[in-house]
């Protein structure tokens, strides 16, 4: 550390001349060429009759599926999609609670192989978070047939991947003052994190559950795509039968279903702050 | 009893609740509750879920058996993942989706610098705003809505819509994952620029800066650093999501993942993943080296 600020004082232009920020956009740049060169530009970006069923799709703007039934159809989709939602949620909080514990490795697990339990399981984590939802939703149609478990599977598996990970940076963030006067009565780690770390981070970790939950509507709106019912399926119903009128009701839709849990979400995160 | 009134009062002044010890917190979590039990009762008693397949030891069972596909045990043709003649034409797949998520995150990241300034609360409204023209109040107004729209309409179904309009390929992908992510970094982003700290534009308006010196040497050295490291945050994200994206649009890994799972060739799609956990890896890696350069 002495070091280093030896140097910049020895030279006080060398950090303006290459800081981090700068040598980063360079390189950002650089990948944006390169990337910019893989599309082909000389073939058409838009196909043929692009324009018309864009004007098609603004101007039934104009003309849209008011009627009980579909309304009816959208509704239930919302409340699918919604249901869904909640259950995939409570399966990723009853995987994520126990592995994000686990792996944030203060519970007092025995020194060689607590370490190298924290590890497999940041591993996991790491695993079941890499993989998107859709696709673990695809697999597990595939292996069990169309059902909405596979969905909840789905949903559950990769949000347990984030929760878990999350929550045991909570659980390891906490402040340390309160921790050392429950060890100095003479807890155990256990019981510090028991009744230490976790009562300190349960409200970071309950406000962050919120914020998913409104994630999750919109991952359990497109888990639609692989056949299981929802608002997604019924866009790509409506989309398929080239009825803009009711992609727009269905795209309105999702966007209340979605500022319902963002308003709802958002004041239970002001109230916990 | 008027000295017990005094301590409650104070308590419940303390803590910002008002009246009852049934504030909206236990009333959410009541209602969180109820969707809950509601949730998991409507998908049990579900027709389609058969009252709870997929939960129970013939589920699991064929978990078992689609395990063994994916590694492509008891076929004849030897698996997928042991040619590498087929390692290397996924290759080619694999960086055509990591050029797919590099451009959506610069078109995102592009367009949110060229509206965010007209979104950020403490440079329309208030004493110290730069702009103060009621036509940067519509536009700061329109530009939220905006936001608001792209931000809640999933990157899927932004693609769903946008191939029927532009060839499939790469571009539909790309331009579905930046209006989606464009919602997403603009409220970001108009978030920073109303949290930074404000005294710089303030001693800039007393040293006698316009609106636009205020801008490039006020406002935008202070959030340069953490716009780039939500830039690259949605990256990690984006990177994971392109492949979906593909699924629709036609591009990258996408297109053969859904290809192969349609013709149930399940080492294929088994390799696909590979490569995709490669990448995924490959971003992660790189984006939280670069973290590491904008801290220092």
């Amino acid at each position: 550390m002495k070091i280093r600020t030896k140097k910049q004082t020895d030279n006080p232009y060398k950090q303006n001349y290459l800081s981090g920020p700068k040598i980063l956009t360079i390189v950002l740049l650089i990948a944006l060429g390169v990337s910019l060169n893989q599309i082909p530009w000389t073939e058409d970006l838009v196909h043929p009759g692009g324009v018309e069923s864009l004007q098609l799709f603004v101007g039934s703007l104009s003309n849209l599926d008011y009627s009980p039934s579909f309304l009816y159809i959208a509704f239930k989709a919302s409340l699918q999609t919604l249901i869904f939602a909640l259950c995939g949620l409570s399966l990723a909080l009853l995987i994520g609670i126990p592995l994000g514990i686990i792996s944030s490795g203060n519970i007092g697990l025995p020194k060689k192989t607590g370490k190298i339990i924290v590890f497999l399981t940041r591993i996991f984590l790491a695993f079941l978070r890499s993989i998107h939802e859709l696709v673990w939703a695809w697999f597990f149609i595939a292996a069990i047939g169309l059902s909405p478990i596979a969905a909840i599977w789905a949903l559950g598996i990769n949000y347990a991947g984030i929760l878990g990970r999350i929550f045991s940076d909570l659980l390891s963030d906490v402040p340390e003052e309160p921790l050392l006067s429950l060890r100095s009565t003479g807890a155990s780690e256990w019981q510090v994190f028991l009744y230490g770390r976790f009562p300190m981070a349960l409200s970071d970790m309950t406000s962050y559950i919120f914020y998913r939950f409104e994630c999750a509507i919109r991952s359990s709106a497109i888990l639609s795509f692989v056949g299981i019912s929802g608002l997604g399926m019924q866009i790509e119903l409506a989309l398929d039968d080239v009825n803009f009128g009711q992609v727009w009701i269905l795209l309105i839709f999702l966007c209340i279903l979605i500022l319902l849990v963002d308003q709802w979400s958002n004041l239970i995160r002001k109230s916990l702050s | 009893m008027k000295k017990m009134r005094l301590i409650l009062t104070t308590f419940e002044e303390r803590t910002g609740q008002a009246g009852s010890y049934f504030s909206h917190q236990h009333l959410s979590l009541a209602v969180f509750l109820g969707l809950l039990i509601f949730s998991w009762s409507s998908v049990l008693n579900d027709d389609m879920s058969h009252g709870g397949r997929g939960l129970d030891q013939s589920a699991f069972d064929s978990m078992v058996k689609f395990l063994g596909k994916l590694l492509g045990l008891n076929s004849e043709t030897p698996p997928a993942y042991l040619d590498i003649s087929l390692w290397v034409s996924t290759a080619n797949l694999a960086a055509e989706t990591l050029v797919m998520s590099v451009l959506a995150i610069w078109l995102a990241s592009v367009s949110v610098i060229f509206t965010v300034l007209f979104t950020a609360r403490n440079i329309i409204f208030g004493d110290s705003a730069l702009f103060t023209s009621f036509v940067f109040k519509f536009i700061f107004y329109m530009i939220r809505f905006l936001y608001l729209i792209t931000r809640a309409v999933p990157e899927l179904v932004w693609a769903m819509i946008l191939v029927f309009f532009l060839t499939p390929g790469i571009v539909p992908g790309v331009v579905a994952l930046a209006i989606h992510n464009f919602g997403i970094l603009g409220k970001l982003t108009a978030e920073l620029i109303e949290n930074m700290d404000q005294r710089s534009i303030r001693s800039l308006r007393i040293n006698g800066a316009g609106p636009i010196q205020i801008i490039f040497y006020g406002v935008l050295p202070n959030i340069i650093p953490q716009f780039l490291t939500y830039m690259l945050y949605r990256w990690e994200v984006i990177i994971r999501t392109t492949v979906v994206v593909g699924f629709i649009s036609a591009g990258g890994l996408g297109r053969e993942f859904r290809l192969f799972m349609s013709w149930l060739q399940y080492d294929r799609v088994l390799l696909i993943l590979i490569w995709y956990l490669i990448l995924v890896l490959f971003v992660d890696l790189v984006s939280e080296s670069m973290r590491k350069i904008v801290r220092s």
